[in-house]
């Protein structure tokens, strides 16, 4: 069971990372929006320190406006970036609704 | 074989590749959070650091680059490791190491480290073969 469907806008959360991560800095704290879900995998947190057995969660697939990422963003207003992100990384966006 | 000159010259090789801004730290008795969050910042986390162009090359694989790659992932099939402790172990060998070896290079490194933290091979038996190797290409060359 995936707790977020395909058009869930989604915020990463800005935990704390120790000795390795992937999740960027520069996606912390901001929303996007699921546009993807990937297969049940091994969490980096467990699988870079070799436990292969270890926790497995979905993983999705998050696409951000690039202005939305960076203050300074000069280019188009429709630009993107996606990033894929394990299900503990992500909560429900709080947001006005639209 | 090492002689007094090449130590110097081994030290300013060093040294030029050093970052050259920087705020030493000299282990400092008490550290901010935020100090404490640049310091935890992983190294491949590069996203949105300023940089400068690079030169785009459009070039194939070398034998040696894919020879690398196949070891690699044999490696992985045989249950050494596996992809995410290989790019944990490229950000481990430090900033220096990681923007300083090419690609490939980076990973024959960290999967030889990776062997080594394991148990599964000695750091001076890693030094004979690459001694070895040197003296045979030297000679070959």
């Amino acid at each position: 069971m995936t707790r977020f469907q395909i058009g869930d806008r989604v915020t990463v959360k800005d935990a704390t990372s120790m000795f390795h991560t992937r999740t960027q800095a520069y996606t912390r704290g901001r929303t996007g929006v699921v546009v993807e879900h990937r297969p049940e995998w091994v969490i980096p947190e467990d699988e870079a320190w070799g436990r292969e057995d270890g926790r497995k969660e979905p993983f999705y697939v998050v696409r951000f406006l690039q202005r939305d990422l960076w203050p300074k963003y000069t280019g188009f207003d429709a630009d993107t970036l996606e990033t894929e992100c394990s299900e503990r990384w992500l909560e429900p966006a709080e947001e006005e609704p639209k | 074989m090492s002689s007094p000159n090449s130590f110097d010259a081994l030290q300013t090789r060093v040294a030029d590749i050093a970052p050259v801004y920087r705020n030493p730290l000299d282990s400092p008795y008490e550290l901010s959070n935020e100090m404490f969050a640049a310091l935890r910042h992983v190294l491949h986390d590069v996203g949105g650091q300023p940089d400068l162009p690079i030169e785009y090359e459009e070039k194939v694989e070398e034998p040696w680059e894919m020879s690398t790659y196949v070891t690699c992932e044999c490696l992985g099939w045989r249950g050494v490791w596996n992809s995410e402790e290989r790019r944990r172990a490229e950000n481990d060998l430090g900033a220096t190491l990681y923007f300083g070896l090419p690609y490939y290079a980076r990973w024959a490194t960290v999967a030889a480290k990776t062997l080594i933290n394991k148990g599964l091979i000695t750091p001076d038996e890693l030094s004979a073969k690459l001694d070895e190797v040197r003296a045979r290409t030297e000679a070959a060359s």
